[in-house]
């Protein structure tokens, strides 16, 4: 919802005469201008004693507004899209491939929840590595709680102190520098970055990223949901509104985890509430103790595949 | 973008959504004295206003120097390197400090919890003490900040601890034939800073404090921050739980913040509480599942028949292991071993 002077400065059509045309019909703002009945503003416009200017400018804010909308597709564009620009990556564990049927898709937010110490931080870990070592692209690591271990993701590359080893290290140089971390220990900051995120890809500079990692998000939202206020709400549901039109526009992977809090019967249910069962397109749910012997993981909700199937899975 | 987004208190965003401000466009060209009038605010909120609403604005623009994806991030390789050369602060105990990968690290938050008893405070005194051990001797010379809720803090305890490190570090001098620094062990007290604090509120305070603190005293090189017990006051007759979470939790991430803006380790003392799992009692760590996300680093300790146990129960990088660990008259030491001498490096 922009005001009409801030257009000026882009559109030189909407001087202050036009400006000053419009508040005249209680048009201050693109949104009032929507509102308004446009066939009443042009005959209005055409009395006028400079009828054409006042209709450019008429149609300047029409097709501004246009373009900010999205194309319409329809489902063969739609179809050609996700088989071109939405593939699958692997998640670097064979197990949860298969039970994915290729492993995350471009496009979709995923969500991991999961008691305490289930290895939410684990596959995250292994899947940035994963992306690292194949060369596939970016990956862009979001830490809330300082657990982003650089020895673990070395560990997975297999890297090895051994100086006789350098060209293997080398490599595993190039592979780690392809993962970015931030730290990010408040929403507001989160909100920020992911804007600055979004606007950067837009403008397409190339950055071949492949994967987002927020852990956890729900340690973000946790200080500001609740309270009787619905603006911590409102704070999430933005998140997500972002995180899936990053993952939409620029063809990426976001993975996000989530935790559990005691629910019904003594029962754990997943963190952040009704409103965020919604916003992730695929829930895997982690259950148990990680253990060196595999933990399980179900999927809770996904677009195409059947909810509720499990399997085992360790990460070496 | 909105006005809905910026960090500022629930009752000014009000005010700005009912007076008609609802972008921050419609923010950028503003005095402070119009809108302190529109909103009917002091002043000084008012700049406050409009230089959070500025800062956020400046970076809706792209900026075509940097080609970072994201400003101030760091990749990987950095990171490792950065881990490789920190020191940890060692625990005297050579077991533990082998399950732990060395120690304690700095820039994470490691919470140690077990039943009353065991020696959660004593690992504490240690800790604040082992701190200071200067970098001859494999340490990381910094200061320590302590924080008693529950005001189990000895002094004359903590001189005992300082007295029999001052002497392991004399012993080391002969051993390796080097005449190093000679501390004394009152200026091992010298360098804790104490904090004694009454009720949750305070406890807050303390912490949203310690960051103007740290800045402040950057050069002092404050290195570990010990909070004894966190949940005491919380546990205490908190009548709303969704707050006590909320709390909990807002607390978390600004200690989070703490420990890798200033380099340092936070330790987290928790209390056990019991919890109905799978049909039986088993001992947990309290303030409930929630807190379970917050800390990096978790270490259990218990008791196994006579001797005491540290568990590691929570790591991103170390595999889970236990290992025994025994209180004496010294502090923290090894169990199995009668030697008297710890192992400094």
């Amino acid at each position: 919802m922009a005001p009409l002077e801030d257009l000026e400065r882009d559109y030189p059509i909407i001087d202050s005469n036009f400006r000053m045309f419009c508040a005249s019909h209680g048009i201050f703002t693109d949104t009032d201008f929507l509102m308004h009945d446009l066939s009443a503003l042009e005959a209005f416009a055409r009395q006028d004693y400079a009828p054409q200017k006042l209709e450019h400018g008429i149609k300047q804010i029409l097709s501004i507004i246009e373009s900010g909308q999205r194309p319409w597709l329809n489902g063969l564009e739609l179809l050609e899209d996700s088989q071109l620009n939405k593939c699958t990556l692997s998640t670097g564990c064979e197990s949860i491939d298969i039970l994915l049927q290729g492993g995350l898709r471009a496009g979709h937010v995923t969500e991991l929840v999961g008691p305490s110490c289930s290895g939410k931080t684990q596959v995250c870990l292994k899947a940035a590595s994963h992306v690292a070592r194949n060369s596939l692209g970016k990956v862009v690591y979001f830490d809330t709680g300082n657990s982003f271990s650089p020895k673990r993701v070395a560990q997975f590359l297999s890297f090895s102190p051994d100086p006789s080893t350098t060209q293997l290290n080398k490599t595993v140089e190039r592979d780690m520098s392809s993962i970015v971390c931030h730290s990010v220990f408040d929403i507001f900051t989160l909100l920020d970055m992911l804007r600055q995120l979004r606007n950067n890809l837009r403008s397409q500079i190339s950055f071949q990223m492949r994967m987002l990692i927020i852990d956890s998000l729900s340690s973000l939202i946790a200080p500001v949901l609740g309270g009787g206020g619905v603006h911590g709400h409102a704070l999430m549901a933005t998140a997500g509104l972002l995180l899936k039109e990053i993952a939409h526009e620029s063809n990426l992977c976001v993975v996000v985890t989530n935790h559990m809090v005691a629910g019904e019967a003594g029962m754990l249910k997943p963190a952040l509430g009704e409103s965020w069962k919604s916003i992730p397109h695929v829930r895997l749910l982690l259950s148990g103790k990680y253990s060196a012997n595999g933990t399980r993981i179900k999927i809770l909700k996904h677009p195409y595949l059947a909810s509720g199937k499990s399997t085992d899975f360790v990460v070496i | 973008m909105d006005v809905s987004s910026l960090p500022i208190s629930p009752s000014h965003r009000g005010k700005l959504i009912s007076a008609g401000y609802s972008s921050l466009s419609s923010l950028s060209s503003l005095s402070p004295s119009r809108l302190a009038l529109d909103l009917k605010i002091s002043e000084n909120e008012a700049v406050e206003i409009l230089k959070v609403a500025s800062g956020r604005s400046g970076q809706d623009k792209i900026e075509s120097g940097s080609r970072a994806i994201v400003n101030g991030a760091q990749t990987a390789w950095d990171m490792l390197h950065e881990e490789e050369s920190s020191k940890c602060i060692t625990t005297s105990c050579s077991n533990l400090d082998e399950i732990l990968g060395g120690g304690i690290h700095c820039k994470e938050v490691t919470e140690i919890g077990g039943v009353p008893g065991i020696g959660k405070t004593q690992l504490g005194i240690q800790l604040a003490v082992n701190v200071q051990i200067p970098a001859e001797y494999g340490g990381l010379a910094g200061k320590a900040v302590y924080i008693d809720t529950e005001g189990s803090f000895m002094v004359e305890r903590v001189l005992q601890i300082a007295e029999a490190c001052a002497q392991d570090m004399l012993e080391y001098n002969t051993l390796l034939r080097r005449d190093l620094v000679d501390k004394q062990p009152k200026s091992f007290l010298d360098n804790i800073f104490y904090f004694r604090v009454c009720t949750y509120t305070e406890q807050i305070a303390v912490i949203n404090y310690l960051e103007k603190f740290l800045s402040e005293h950057k050069d002092v090189g404050v290195k570990v921050v010990i909070v004894d017990s966190i949940t005491f006051h919380f546990r205490q007759d908190f009548e709303d739980m969704a707050l006590r979470t909320r709390l909990l939790s807002g607390m978390a991430l600004k200690v989070m913040k703490l420990a890798k803006k200033f380099n340092l380790a936070v330790v987290l003392l928790n209390q056990v509480t019991t919890k109905f799992v799978e049909g039986s009692f088993q001992l947990t760590l309290a303030l409930g599942d929630s807190w379970a996300h917050a800390t990096t680093n978790r270490i259990i300790l218990y008791w196994n028949g006579n001797e005491r146990r540290a568990f590691i129960d929570k790591s991103p990088s170390l595999p889970s292991a236990s290992s025994p660990y025994t209180v004496t008259g010294r502090g923290i030491r090894n169990s199995t071993s009668n030697c008297k001498r710890v192992k400094l490096m």
